[in-house]
């Protein structure tokens, strides 16, 4: 019963956490031509680590501007700069989490 | 005089030694310090140069490496096979030290410096990226390193510090020389005066004695008697210094003339000798003489005896008291006078060496027991305690 319960919680909670990425982020990103990939390789080659590229998204989210921006000026022309930020952070923080999680290069050269 | 140099150059006096080895270990330690140095500011020197020669290379190499990693960006994860090169091997860490993937070795990587040995023998070199590619900001590459330029310095070393070793040393005797020269030249003029005084003395010495010889007692009064007497005494002690100064002075052969020689009657003749001389000072010996003999040069054996007894006098207290033990291989005289401290007894050797300034002479007579001493191997030990008295072992 008990293990039954864990299970149960365990299966929610990633159900959860997936959601707070492909709910908030994919279905809007498909429809842009640059793929969420190659902007984490851009995020990537500009900030390094972990830790900087998370904060530097955050950032971003946060106080979106073009001169931060590492997306091209032309798409920027074409679809203005983004106000991710939605006024909650837990869930913009899982969703960096799982975007860093998801396209990370560390231990998946070969 | 040519003979008496060396002799007195052969010899040196223990506080010439002490202060010898003092300069010497002071100058060692100097020396050794200045050549460490030199070595290790030529081993990395070496170190230096060695980089340098590589560093071109690499920088070629590191360029290379950032192109295909630039190029394995842009299609990552479609492609995602590290870039290999058979020429070295690399690494790549981001902008937190934290491994993104690694081809090397050696893992103790130190990003402070941009090339360095690692304690395996590899030579890395560390190139920082403006550009994070799959998020590197450090490429490491690493090559062996061949040690040509290690046995090639450490050879220089050990041939340069050897010759160094060996000309400082050399300079270093040199400068022990100059050191010792004053105080050297300042005994040899003792030397000369007390020789040439020496040759003064015989004449007018063997006067005075073969005078009193002749003397008949039996003629004079009383009060000239004890006149007389003490005459004689100072007359024994003048010719006692200069048996002690002849020997010092003159040539003497070793191992000349020598013969079985009857510790006994030997000693008991000194005693009597010495008596008048005890006796103004009221000591009285006591003697405990075994049957003993000894292969030596009688005329040296009396010198060590009587220069112990004349010490033994001239130390004692009055009143005071001279034991003599004669054992089958070993004299002991031991006295209950003034005593000599024992930090002191190391020194009582040397020549003109005095520790009493009321008592006169020239410190020369246990200069000359020990010369003879060492002359037939024989051991002296001297023990000693001030206010109490010492004790003068031989053995043979
Ligand atoms: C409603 C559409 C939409 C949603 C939802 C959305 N984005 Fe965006 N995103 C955009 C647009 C438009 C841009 C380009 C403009 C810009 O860069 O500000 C962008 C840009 C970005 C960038 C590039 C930022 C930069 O430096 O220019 C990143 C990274 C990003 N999105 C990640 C995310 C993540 C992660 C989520 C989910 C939490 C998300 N987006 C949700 C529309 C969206």
């Amino acid at each position: 019963m008990v293990r039954m319960f864990i299970l149960w919680c365990a299966i929610l909670l990633s159900l959860n956490a997936t959601d707070a990425y492909d709910k908030n982020c994919v279905k809007c990103h498909a429809s842009l031509p640059i793929s969420l990939e190659k902007i984490f390789m851009q995020y990537l080659a500009a900030y390094g680590g972990k830790n900087n590229v998370k904060v530097g998204l955050d950032h971003y989210f946060r106080y979106p501007a073009k001169d931060i921006s590492v997306m091209p000026s032309e798409f920027l022309n074409k679809y203005g700069v983004y106000y991710h930020y939605k006024n909650n952070d837990n869930e913009l923080k899982k969703a960096i989490d799982i975007y860093w999680e998801k396209y990370k290069v560390i231990g998946r050269l070969k | 005089m040519q003979a008496l140099k060396s002799k007195a150059t052969n010899s040196l006096l223990a506080s010439e030694k002490k202060s010898l080895f003092r300069f010497l270990t002071l100058y060692i330690l100097m020396m050794m310090s200045i050549i460490v140095l030199i070595s290790l500011f030529y081993y990395q020197n070496q170190e230096k140069t060695m980089f340098l020669s590589k560093r071109d290379m690499l920088s070629d190499y590191a360029y290379e490496q950032i192109k295909k990693l630039k190029i394995l960006h842009d299609s990552f994860p479609a492609h995602n096979i590290y870039p290999r090169d058979p020429r070295f091997k690399s690494a790549i860490y981001d902008l937190e030290y934290v491994k993104i993937f690694s081809l090397i070795d050696s893992n103790d990587i130190d990003f402070n410096k941009d090339m360095y040995i690692t304690d395996d023998n590899k030579i890395h070199f560390i190139k920082t990226l403006y550009e994070y590619y799959l998020g590197a900001k450090y490429l490491i590459l690493e090559i062996p390193d061949d040690g040509q330029w290690k046995d090639e310095a450490w050879q220089n070393i050990f041939i340069f510090g050897g010759i160094a070793i060996i000309l400082f040393t050399i300079i270093g005797f040199y400068i022990a020389n100059l050191f010792l020269d004053p105080m050297r030249s300042s005994i040899l003029l003792l030397d000369r005066f007390i020789k040439d005084t020496t040759h003064e003395l015989n004449t007018p010495l063997s006067a005075i004695l073969a005078n009193i010889e002749m003397i008949d007692m039996t003629s004079i009064t009383n009060d000239n008697k004890k006149k007389i007497n003490r005459i004689n005494i100072a007359a024994k002690t003048v010719s006692q210094l200069y048996q002690d100064l002849t020997y010092l002075t003159l040539e003497h052969d070793i191992h000349k003339n020598d013969e079985n020689v009857e510790n006994k009657s030997l000693i008991e003749s000194r005693v009597e000798c010495f008596d008048i001389l005890a006796k103004s000072k009221d000591i009285t010996f006591i003697l405990d003489l075994e049957e003993s003999y000894i292969y030596i040069n009688r005329r040296k054996w009396t010198r060590v005896i009587d220069n112990l007894l004349s010490n033994a006098i001239k130390y004692n207290t009055r009143k005071g008291t001279i034991y003599i033990t004669l054992e089958q291989n070993m004299l002991i005289v031991s006295d209950t006078g003034i005593g000599i401290e024992t930090t002191k007894i190391p020194f009582v050797f040397d020549r003109y060496a005095r520790f009493n300034n009321s008592e006169g002479g020239f410190g020369i007579g246990l200069s000359i027991v020990k010369k003879i001493i060492e002359e037939y191997n024989m051991q002296i030990e001297i023990k000693s305690r001030p206010k109490y008295g010492t004790i003068v072992s031989i053995k043979w």
